[in-house]
């Protein structure tokens, strides 16, 4: 039983820890993509304003102006005019090559910006391939319990045809405790305990007398050991009376009467029955 | 982010459980616990051995019919039986009949079915029967009682019965009832009635009042002494108080119409009886030697059938206020309001209460039959004992757990019987051909 | 009022003598309806005649229908002879009530009893005080424990019996 469980957990483990470092990778990417995209947008912020058209325009009128002047301007000036043109040039220039730059940069970022989808389309695909695993696996587990849940009914079914062959009465007695996850980790195991505990139950029943328990509501309560054969092993112990001597005595003989008792044969199942606390409530359900 | 935690969790739940169940399958001294809820209203199978018969009288010639051998553990197997709780099975197969309790083959009675075993051995000398008896737990294989009993031969039933109470009180822990005596009344005729008092089970009986006209109710006092009953001999009904020792009785009431329906108290020191001095009949109070009477209530009803409660304090009875007659209570004091008891039936008579207190029995008409019922007076069940169709006079064991009742089937006469108070048990009385009419049962005695 | 007067008499008995049988005998309180002998006369011979002779005082029985305690008026004139009767006479009278077996036997001593107490009411009504009639009933004791259905019709019944007759 543990050998299964640590398997199971090894490829679930495996399983979990490969799509937590894919998920952490993919995150760690995702910030840093998402950083770098921030930086970029003050950036071309401010590029933008020192490009404005207006500007542009107002040169060549200034040049025109310019020209006008150059007749009447002593070399000095010229030698200025020059000196201003080239800076001029250099400026345009610069500013060609930023804006050459910039467009550069925005194809990159056009670029990162189509990555970034293309991450974020496959982070996507990822996610819906984890959620369709997921949801096999809770088909999976569905389907295993139900399949559990239709034993089980069936079980119910049998025992309770049992019971109507027997007495009417016995149908209302008769209570089966059944834990489903038990049944999922221990097989079949815990259905059969309690199918002896139901013959053990109907066993003694069928000789409780109670007529000698009074009217009101008693409880009692015996410890019982048995044998592989069915057959007490010493007498039935009194841990709890009625109070009333005749109703624990009669319910001792029921017990004694009892033996054997149905036992399983299978020696780990008789195990968990050797030492077995019974219950009475005689009175209760009195028509 | 929210996907990696469910994964997270899963994983943490399937860890816990994993620890759990390690942990529970470590504490291997689990122990299963097995609930059985109800159980069968079944009797006790009982062995009872015809007792050895030993004489020792010189010269006596042993009764081919072995008169006692037989009728001792007869008498006790019938007890036993009557009582709703005990089966007593057929010993007749068995060769060997063990007269003690030594060497008994105890998986011979286990495989008979049977929980108990009584034996005995009587021995007699001249006039006299030495019982002595025991009673043998089969499943434990042990001696429960083992006495000894001498009386006279003729009074060998009332030897056996004895045994009975005894093993009664040992298996059920209430006292036994079979030493107790009854009285009724015999209609010979419309011209011939006689009141008998006899044993619980019809024997050795005997008549204390013979007249030419009817007598009704007889109820015997709770310390045993007395009997109280009506008599029409002065033309109309009239209350006598007799005493059982010494055949002496007083007449304790003759107001004007009838005085009838005479209750005692559970001190034996008052008498609840109806008088219709007032037209309808309602009921009164008076000390059992007839002096100092006092109303109890008054209606344009009729109100009859007293009955008292153990303790007391309340009396039940029977009225028509509503219509059909149905049982009511009232205080004795008189102070509190009278409320309804009985709800289910079309008309419901005679009530009497159990020794506890706890159980009303009457007489209840369902589709035109009258039937003895019993309710439980907290839970307000009723449970129907007998079939009718004319079944009458209901009253209780001194233990509460058997009832006295007369029944009559269309156009036969009326016998007398008991009923086990879970309804299972009906035994007819042997008492004679002539109907019986009116029964009491007298208390339990201390002899 | 009357039951002071029967306390009196209970008590004024006890005073005599110790409530034993044969005081009571002495006193002349064993003698049936004590109370209406003390007031009334005996039936003289005379009385007695006429009681024979009369056909309407030979018929002494009202008869009730199920589960009815009135009496019919077929019964008027049978009613007021006996009225006439009673109060020539000053005799005693006892109306005897009876009902059918069904039920317990306490219990149809009281139905037989209203039966008694109806006619009683009719007798009243012609005149007749109680000091000479006194209702009492039988319940089922003299009824027919064999009858089935109409069969029992005959013990829904009230007598007219008179005191020493």
């Amino acid at each position: 039983m543990k050998i299964i469980l640590k398997l199971q957990d090894n490829y679930d483990l495996q399983a979990n820890l490969f799509s937590f470092v894919i998920h952490f990778g993919l995150f760690i990417f995702m910030l840093a993509s998402i950083q770098w995209q921030m930086k970029d947008v003050y950036y071309s912020e401010v590029e933008l304003w020192d490009a404005m058209p207006m500007q542009v325009k107002a040169q060549p009128v200034a040049n025109k102006k310019k020209s006008a002047d150059i007749k009447k301007l002593t070399p000095k000036a010229i030698e200025k005019q020059k000196q201003l043109k080239i800076n001029e040039d250099a400026e345009i220039k610069l500013k060609k090559k930023r804006k050459a730059e910039k467009k550069a940069k925005i194809k990159k970022i056009q670029k990162q910006a189509l990555k970034q989808e293309k991450i974020e389309q496959l982070q996507k695909k990822l996610l819906e391939q984890e959620k369709i695993e997921q949801l096999q696996k809770k088909l999976l587990e569905q389907e295993k319990l139900e399949e559990i849940q239709k034993k089980l009914l069936e079980q119910e079914k049998i025992d309770k045809l049992k019971e109507s062959i027997l007495d009417q009465d016995v149908k209302k007695n008769a209570r089966i405790a059944v834990e489903a996850d038990q049944e999922l980790f221990a097989g079949s195991n815990t259905g059969e305990l309690n199918k002896f505990k139901a013959m053990i139950q109907q066993k003694i029943y069928q000789n409780v007398n109670k007529q000698l328990c009074g009217l009101d509501l008693v409880e009692l309560e015996f410890e019982i050991q048995l044998m592989p054969t069915g057959e007490l092993l010493g007498e039935p112990k009194l841990t709890q009376s009625s109070k009333i001597e005749s109703c624990d005595q009669a319910l001792e003989r029921a017990i004694l009467q009892s033996q054997p008792l149905p036992v399983p044969k299978d020696a780990k199942l008789f195990s968990k029955l050797k030492i077995l606390t019974l219950k009475f409530s005689p009175n209760a359900y009195t028509e | 982010m929210i996907f990696n935690m469910k994964i997270m969790l899963n994983y943490i739940h399937r860890f816990i459980f994993f620890v759990t169940l390690i942990t529970l399958s470590l504490s291997s001294n689990s122990i299963e616990v097995i609930e059985i809820l109800g159980g069968k209203a079944s009797q006790i199978p009982i062995a009872i051995t015809p007792f050895n018969e030993e004489i020792r009288t010189m010269g006596e010639v042993p009764d081919k019919k072995n008169a006692f051998r037989e009728k001792m553990h007869e008498v006790i197997a019938n007890d036993l039986e009557r009582s709703g709780l005990f089966t007593s099975l057929d010993t007749s197969g068995i060769s060997t009949i063990p007269d003690s309790d030594i060497l008994i083959n105890f998986s011979n009675w286990s495989a008979l079915q049977a929980q108990f075993l009584v034996v005995g051995k009587i021995i007699t000398i001249q006039n006299r029967l030495i019982t002595r008896w025991s009673l043998i737990d089969i499943y434990k294989e042990k001696t429960v009682l083992s006495m000894e009993f001498s009386g006279s031969k003729k009074q060998y039933r009332g030897i056996a019965h004895k045994i009975s109470d005894l093993i009664y009180k040992k298996l059920t822990g209430s006292p036994g009832v079979f030493h107790t005596r009854i009285t009724f009344v015999k209609k010979k005729s419309q011209k011939n009635y006689s009141l008998y008092v006899a044993d619980y089970d019809g024997f050795n009986q005997r008549a204390i009042v013979n007249s030419s006209q009817p007598i009704l109710s007889a109820r015997w006092s709770p310390d045993g002494k007395k009997i109280a009953y009506v008599s029409f001999e002065k033309k109309k009904p009239v209350i006598y108080v007799q005493d059982l020792t010494t055949g002496k009785r007083v007449l304790v009431a003759n107001f004007k119409g009838n005085n009838s329906a005479p209750a005692w108290s559970p001190d034996s020191k008052k008498l609840a009886i109806v008088l219709t001095y007032s037209a309808n009949s309602q009921i009164y109070i008076i000390n059992s030697d007839g002096s100092g009477i006092k109303q109890l209530m008054r209606t344009r009803s009729i109100n009859t059938e007293p009955a008292w409660s153990p303790d007391g304090k309340e009396i039940f009875f029977s009225s028509d206020r509503g219509g059909n007659p149905q049982i009511y209570k009232v205080n004795v004091d008189g102070v509190s309001d009278v409320n309804r008891v009985t709800f289910e039936g079309k008309s419901n008579l005679s009530p009497s209460l159990s020794p506890d207190g706890k159980l009303l029995l009457f007489l209840t008409q369902d589709n035109g039959k009258f039937r003895v019922a019993v309710q439980n007076l907290l839970s307000n069940q009723v449970l129907k004992l007998t079939k009718g169709p004319h079944d009458e006079s209901p009253v209780f064991s001194p233990n509460g757990h058997m009832v006295l009742f007369t029944y009559k089937d269309y156009g036969k006469t009326t016998k007398i019987g008991t009923v086990s108070i879970n309804g299972l048990k009906v035994t007819p009385l042997r008492v004679g051909s002539e109907a019986i009419q009116e029964s009491s049962w007298g208390p339990i005695t201390s002899n | 009022m009357k039951k002071s007067l029967l306390l009196g008499m209970l008590m004024t008995s006890m005073l005599v003598g110790c409530s034993s049988t044969d005081m009571k005998e002495s006193m002349g309180l064993n003698a049936p309806f004590p109370e209406l002998t003390s007031q009334t006369a005996e039936l003289s011979p005379a009385a007695t005649d006429e009681l024979a002779s009369n056909p309407l005082l030979s018929e002494r029985s009202v008869y009730f229908k199920f589960n009815s305690y009135d009496v019919e008026s077929q019964y008027s004139d049978m009613l007021a002879a006996h009225a006439e009767f009673i109060s020539k006479y000053n005799v005693a009278v006892a109306i005897n009530g009876n009902a059918d077996f069904r039920g317990s036997h306490e219990y149809n001593l009281s139905l037989g009893q209203k039966r008694s107490v109806a006619v009683s009411d009719s007798l009243s009504g012609l005149g007749i005080g109680s000091n000479n009639v006194e209702t009492v009933s039988y319940g089922e004791e003299n009824a027919n424990q064999e009858c089935t259905g109409s069969a029992c019709d005959q013990d829904r019944r009230a007598d007219i019996v008179y005191v020493g007759e």
